[in-house]
């Protein structure tokens, strides 16, 4: 099979500057990172530098999602050679472990990295990662929140503007396990911290929507309003409005103003929806099957409002 | 209860949409243009979800679409499909139960189908599914000879030919759809790839 240089055309730098593009745009294109990283690591390791160790790291994480322990552990090897007392690499022999599920010893591993150092946020991250993965979902969401109190009480600033990411896999946990009031939660801290992402607020919406109820119905419509406000091409939040407002306005608990108003917003929501496909199915004869499929989908969901 | 039947397309279309995003639950809608009555034949499939498959608003949107778009080309819903993200588990989840119960409000011979992700890799000579029915308001384990895959081999070969060739990338879920709405969720142009690949024309299975 050909190299990955000379099917592209690349030289050594290119490939070694597209690792880093990936490295620092936190892509999961394993595949690819496996088939640069591999060629790069076997013919022109000398030329790397200090750069060989965190390409290492990279490729050993890339090739364990495909499966490929073979250069995971080549990669691990090298690694422990030259770091040999460093948590990092510790975690990642780890996450080796994790990957053949032998999550017992993937455990001593980490907790011997919490015995020498009780705040590192990765081990406790893994270790979590390990209860999701055996489908032990209520014991996740525990240990997930105890950190996440711990490190409210040790600094609520600083947690909440270092560690969004956990917050964000945070979300995704309880959601995984319908435990939409935790996951809710999250995103509320999510859109505290960082107001002008519409992703957030739709999610929430969405959230608040699926927990169910008149009051939570209402939240759920001001947030898909809000993730609009903050990004008017967000189809999901487009839609999620219509069908808040629809709903609201067709129960039987709410006010006849109340019901005037989301009548209104949902009708402004059908018309921005039936816009937005219109553009999209100009030209393409598929895309007018969708608009069509649209189209009807809103009226149908009119009749039974009224 | 009685025989289904998959048909190429569907298993095709489900097995891309799994191998597409292979760290994700997915799932999606199993489809009939058969006539009433008889053995459920899952003629298509409609790819929905490959993230927060548990929340509300977006799964409603896609059954409400898929269910306009059926009556407009004479199909109608006759199950649901899931892959979960752990692939050491092909339970249905609540959320794949809860929705299956919705399908089978309108569809007495509802089914639900579990991809098994562990089964997926090419050396598997059978096909990774487990199916279940509706009986008694349980959903329970489907005989598998009332399961009926015709010519499994082309399948199969047509299957891992598209995966590599890359063609898994052409799916369109309604999740991506969302995403870019001039993208076609009916995968109109990976069906007639399909076809083309299936057809008896074509020399090479």
């Amino acid at each position: 099979m050909a190299s990955v240089s000379e099917m592209y055309d690349v030289g050594w730098e290119e490939m070694r500057d597209k690792l880093r593009k990936w490295r620092e745009d936190n892509c999961r294109n394993s595949e690819q990172i496996v088939d640069v990283g591999e060629e790069l690591i076997s013919e022109h390791a000398s030329k790397l530098g200090d750069d060989i160790w965190i390409i290492y790291e990279q490729v050993m994480i890339a090739a364990l999602d495909c499966s490929r322990d073979d250069l995971a552990l080549t990669c691990l090897q090298e690694l422990r050679k030259q770091f040999p007392d460093s948590h990092r690499v510790k975690r990642l022999s780890g996450m080796r472990l994790e990957a053949l599920e032998r999550y017992d010893e993937a455990n001593k591993h980490y907790d011997a990295i919490l015995q020498d150092d009780p705040t590192n946020t990765a081990a406790r991250k893994r270790k979590i990662s390990i209860l999701k993965a055996q489908g032990k979902g209520t014991e996740a969401i525990r240990e997930l929140n105890e950190y996440l109190e711990q490190e409210c009480l040790r600094c609520v600033c600083c947690v909440k503007m270092t560690h969004p990411q956990l917050y964000q896999s945070a979300y995704c946990f309880p959601c995984h396990f319908h435990s939409y009031g935790k996951a809710a939660f999250c995103l509320e801290e999510l859109m505290m911290t960082n107001p002008h992402n519409h992703l957030y607020c739709e999610q929430y919406a969405e959230v608040k929507y699926t927990q169910g109820g008149l009051e939570n119905l209402e939240l759920s419509r001001k947030y898909f309003a809000q993730a609009l406000r903050l990004n008017n091409r967000n189809m999901r939040a487009l839609f999620g409005l219509y069908m808040s407002a629809s709903h609201i306005a067709a129960s039987p608990k709410v006010s006849a103003k109340v019901k005037k108003d989301n009548m209104k917003y949902a009708a402004w929501a059908a018309t921005q929806i039936n816009r937005a496909y219109k553009m999209a199915g100009r030209g393409t004869k598929e895309n007018k099957c969708s608009m069509k499929t649209v189209e009807e989908m809103l009226e149908s969901m009119q009749i039974t409002m009224s | 209860m009685g025989e289904v039947e998959l048909s190429c397309r569907a298993y095709v279309k489900m097995y891309l949409h799994a191998c597409l995003f292979p760290r994700c639950s997915i799932n999606g809608l199993l489809l009939s243009s058969s006539p009433a009555g008889g053995p459920v034949c899952v003629t298509d499939c409609v790819p929905l979800l490959h993230s927060h498959l548990s929340l509300a608003p977006i799964t409603q949107l896609a059954l409400t679409q898929v269910d306009v778009w059926c009556s407009q080309t004479q199909q109608r819903i006759v199950g649901y499909y899931q892959a979960n993200a752990c692939v050491s588990d092909s339970n249905p989840t609540p959320c794949a139960l809860k929705i299956a119960d919705k399908i089978s409000e309108q569809f007495d011979n509802a089914v639900l189908l579990m991809l098994d992700g562990s089964k997926m890799s090419s050396d598997y000579r059978v096909p990774p599914i487990v199916m279940y029915e509706r009986k008694d308001s349980k959903w329970l384990l489907k005989d598998k000879h009332t399961i009926m895959l015709r010519q499994w081999e082309e399948t199969r070969a047509i299957a891992g030919q598209m995966l590599e060739s890359g063609d898994h990338a052409l799916l369109v879920d309604f999740d991506s759809h969302l995403d870019d709405i001039t993208k076609d969720w009916t995968n109109q142009k990976l069906n007639t790839k399909i076809a083309e690949l299936a057809s008896p024309a074509n020399g090479n299975i």
